[in-house]
């Protein structure tokens, strides 16, 4: 990967290899665009770059980071070029497809929508040619592809709406479409003066013989190219937010194994038509009249539409396709085109290939007496080492209530998951914090029976507050439970964790999964518990505490199950995984393994990014190991978030290292912030005594 | 040995039992792939808590609903996750759609299906699609409905179109559950919770297809 700074100018570099004395002029006042340039231009060392310029090694690094965040210094996309030309030709080979155009993937940046449109916009510069006929459909990419482009020195082009006119309820209506289109490429614009949906079969037959309409879907079907979007059945896609088929049940089309739709008719998953109630009542181009046509170019992008992608090229639909590369990877992937993945992963392994051959590990070595009763016997441990702070609320241990937590008046805390994450969650039950902890089996929520105990148990008359990580497994169950109680008068109040910023995009704060932050989270709820404040008030301010929470993990090396004895999956030995849950499942993605610093300040520059901290900040800090890496690593890793903070002037108030949340014996850890504001601070101080946190 | 309706049930968690400590490796090198490796397991576990719970049942003084009630929440119980809301929630509904007279006649046995599928359906609020165990299950029951005239025909219909509903899994992007996370990682791998449901609905081929046969 090759990294440069921005506004690289054609200055000589003679006078800085001479090791200049002050900062040259050009660089302003910019500090860190200074010790970029040596350090990526120049090849300086970072100690070199701190004797240049006069301070410690520590700061430099900090500017090179700060740099990379502040976007001084940009990650050139060579290889992501490069990826997207493997999987473009591949996809072409794959399908037989005339051409194929494929955008590198960027994790931030431009939304997807208008990256495929720039896309489309050069794709019709090198395919519109004088004198074509182009049918255009209709949705956002459509919108954006016409938005974007201009051809200019084109002649006698048509562009011709390929269906008919809907409500402008919404911004790429079929007309829009086209007009944009016609507009970007100089051309006549034919609209079909018709609804695309008409009420009955009559009234379209009574349409089509309209001199006018026949006139104009006579145009249409002389298109020679076309141009058109494809639409998954996605809860969220155009299909149902444009209104176009607000009358349609897609159940209807669901139910017939319908997965996508082309110029707004039905494709299974070979790209069979679909037949249905619309059939007759639409007025659009049909799917064999695109089918004559030359030049079929469809762009769309989107893990979503991965399936509906997949169909219209085995349909035959497509014969140019525009896309994304991790869209057309995944095409690829579900087709059973795996090559694409083992070129991408030679390419870097190649440089340090070794002579050991595959080696795959034999069983991992458990202290075990038998795998199927590792919950019970730890419990029955957890119980005996524990009973200061806890006991079993009726014969199993499976609940698990605090002996001095419960009283009456105050909001009882219950939480709760699957074992495995010790001491997560029974670690947490004491005077102070948790009243009472249900276990399920390993990676498994536990079932509603000792969640009700639990909530019974803990209940003071003044509520029950549930706290517990979003997935779907613990809703379900924790839900059911929180009915029953319901149901015998204990009112509940739900607070779900969703600090893994890796698993789902800010906007979806609520759809991603809870990891390590659920420590303070748990611990803020105890507290405000513990001070006799409301059920509402208990709420809101673990609500805060967990929207204030970030945490990102990687992972080194998958851990393994009691029963199985192996690991649950492999990563290669120059490799990690990048956003890791806790429950032994893959990341989000898998990574070249580099530095711990490096390795930390992607996490942070991704942490920071949400993270709304400024200088004068405080924030606490979390570095949890997932089981197997050890305390000299985790100090390691603390060291870089203690600098990068610093630099930032952020002030860490409080911080814990070690064993929080784990992941059985997986090899990695993860690094959570709670953004602290005066009453987070003021609740994290609260005294508590449990197993695993002592505080006060 | 008397046969009734509660014993023939009885009979078909026994089998979908073995299936599941037989299928145990392969559901788990499935989840493996895109899950917490753990679904072998956890059906495993579950379903022969199912058996051993109704080996120590009266079931001569059961019908067949409260053989089904009682698979519901022994299942809960011992699997917690999200397989156990879910399939409890299917049982309790089949049971409560079970008639009186004859609950498990050909169509009785349809009409189980389609409770279980819709249950699952109304717990989990998943569509057709979104690569969980219903890609097996509506299809299935939706074959099984198209041949309730032909009773011969129903439990090969099913499982047919369970397994291919399964298959079609690997082409889809999860969006529900935990593999969801993985994103379009998730492609290429069949979900293991509708394999999962092929190996149920072969168990309950086996046992009704065996009692036709009788």
């Amino acid at each position: 990967m090759k990294t440069q700074p921005l506004g690289k100018a054609n200055a000589g570099k003679s006078d800085v290899e001479h090791a200049p004395e002050g900062m040259p002029l050009r660089y302003g006042d910019d500090a860190l665009v200074w010790a970029c340039w040596l350090y990526y231009e120049d090849g300086l060392t970072q100690g070199d770059i701190a004797s240049a310029m006069g301070v410690s090694r520590a700061t430099v690094n900090s500017y090179l980071a700060e740099a990379r965040e502040r976007g001084i210094v940009n990650i050139a996309i060579e290889p992501a070029r490069l990826a997207s030309l493997t999987i473009a030709q591949e996809l072409k080979r794959h399908f037989g497809l005339v051409d194929c155009l494929v955008v590198p993937s960027e994790e931030t940046g431009k939304p997807l929508i208008d990256r495929i449109g720039a896309a489309g916009a050069q794709a019709l510069h090198r395919l519109i040619k004088s004198g074509d006929t182009v049918a255009v459909s209709w949705g956002r990419t459509m919108l954006s592809i016409g938005e974007a482009a201009s051809v200019s020195g084109l002649q006698d082009v048509t562009v011709i709406q390929a269906a008919g006119g809907t409500r402008a309820s919404f911004t790429y209506t079929p007309e829009l479409c086209a007009a944009a289109v016609a507009g970007a490429v100089g051309g006549r614009l034919v609209n079909i003066s018709a609804p695309a949906i008409v009420s009955s079969r009559m009234v379209r037959d009574a349409l089509l013989e309209e001199p006018l309409i026949a006139d104009q879907l006579a145009v249409l079907s002389g298109a020679n190219k076309a141009l058109f979007g494809i639409s998954s059945l996605r809860p969220n896609s155009t299909i149902h937010t444009s209104g176009f088929f607000e009358e349609v049940s897609l159940q209807d089309y669901l139910a017939k194994g319908a997965v996508g739709a082309v110029s707004g008719r039905f494709i299974d998953g070979q790209g069979r038509p679909v037949a249905g109630p619309l059939d007759e009542r639409i007025i659009a181009m049909s799917l064999d009249m695109l089918k004559s046509v030359d030049l079929r170019i469809a762009a769309a992008g989107g893990f979503d539409k991965v399936p509906a992608i997949l169909a219209a090229l085995r349909g035959g639909f497509v014969n140019v396709l525009i896309t994304d590369a991790a869209t057309g990877r995944g095409i690829l992937n579900a087709d059973g085109v795996t090559v694409v993945d083992q070129k991408l992963a030679q390419r870097p392994r190649s440089e340090n290939m070794r002579f050991e051959g595959t080696r795959s590990r034999s069983r991992v070595k458990k202290f075990l007496n038998d795998p199927d009763h590792v919950v019970e016997e730890m419990l029955d441990g957890v119980v005996r080492a524990h009973h200061k702070y806890l006991a079993p609320v009726g014969k199993s241990n499976r609940a698990l209530i605090a002996k001095d937590g419960p009283r009456p008046g105050k909001v009882g805390l219950v939480i709760g998951g699957g074992s495995g994450h010790e001491p997560c969650f029974l670690g947490y039950v004491g005077k102070g914090l948790a009243d009472a902890a249900a276990v399920g089996n390993i990676f498994s929520s536990p079932p509603p029976m000792p969640i009700l105990q639990c909530a019974r148990a803990a209940s003071g008359d003044a509520g029950v507050l549930f706290v517990y990580g979003n997935y779907a497994g613990d809703v379900m169950n924790f839900e059911m439970a929180a009915e029953m109680a319901e149901a015998e008068g204990i009112a509940v109040r739900t607070v779900l964790t969703t600090d893994d910023v890796a698993s789902s995009s800010a906007e979806d704060r609520d759809g991603r999964r809870g990891v390590a932050g659920n420590f303070f989270t748990f611990k803020i709820a105890g507290a405000a518990c513990d001070r006799g404040l409301s059920l509402d008030a208990c709420e809101a301010l673990t609500r805060k505490a967990n929207a204030r929470t970030f945490t990102l993990g990687v992972a080194l090396e998958a851990g393994s199950m009691p029963q199985t004895r192996r690991p649950s999956f492999e990563i290669g030995e120059d490799e990690m995984e990048f956003g890791m849950g806790i429950h032994g499942e893959r990341g989000v993605s898998r990574e070249r393994i580099v530095s711990a610093d490096a390795i930390a300040d992607k996490i942070l520059d991704r942490i920071f990014h949400e993270m709304g901290a400024t200088s004068g900040s405080q924030v606490a800090v979390l570095v949890n190991s997932f089981g197997a890496t050890p305390l000299m690593e985790l100090y390691i890793l603390f060291r870089r978030v203690e600098q990068r903070l610093n630099s930032k002037k952020i002030e860490i108030e409080a911080n814990w290292i070690g064993h929080y949340c784990t992941s059985l014996d997986m090899v990695g850890a993860s690094i959570s912030i709670m953004h602290l504001d005066d009453e987070l601070t003021e609740l994290l101080h609260h005294r508590c005594d449990t197993a695993a946190l002592k505080i006060g | 040995m008397q046969d009734n309706e509660a014993r023939l049930l009885s009979r078909m968690f026994n089998k979908i039992s073995e299936a599941m400590a037989k299928e145990k490796d392969y559901l788990t090198e499935l989840d493996e792939a895109i899950g917490d490796a753990d679904h072998g397991i956890t059906m495993s576990l579950g379903f022969s808590a199912v058996a051993s719970e109704l080996s120590r049942s009266d079931l001569d003084s059961m019908s067949a609903a409260e053989v089904m009630a009682a698979a519901a929440a022994t299942f809960l119980d011992a699997v917690g996750a999200s397989t156990g809301p879910l399939y409890a929630t299917g049982f309790v509904n089949a049971a409560d759609k079970m008639g009186v007279e004859r609950p498990l006649d050909a169509a009785g046995q349809v009409a189980m299906l389609r409770a279980i599928t819709f249950g699952i359906q109304q717990r989990g609020k998943g569509l057709r699609g979104d690569k969980t165990m219903l890609d097996a299950w509506m299809p299935a029951a939706d074959a099984a409905e198209a041949k309730a005239g032909e009773p011969g025909q129903i439990w090969s219909a099913a499982c047919e179109a369970g397994e291919l509903g399964a298959r079609a899994t690997q082409s889809m992007i999860a969006l529900r559950g935990r593999a969801a996370r993985l994103g379009e990682r998730s492609l290429g791998h069949i979900d293991p919770g509708a394999a999962s449901a092929v190996v149920i609905l072969k168990a309950m081929r086996d046992t009704f297809d065996e009692k036709a046969a009788d």
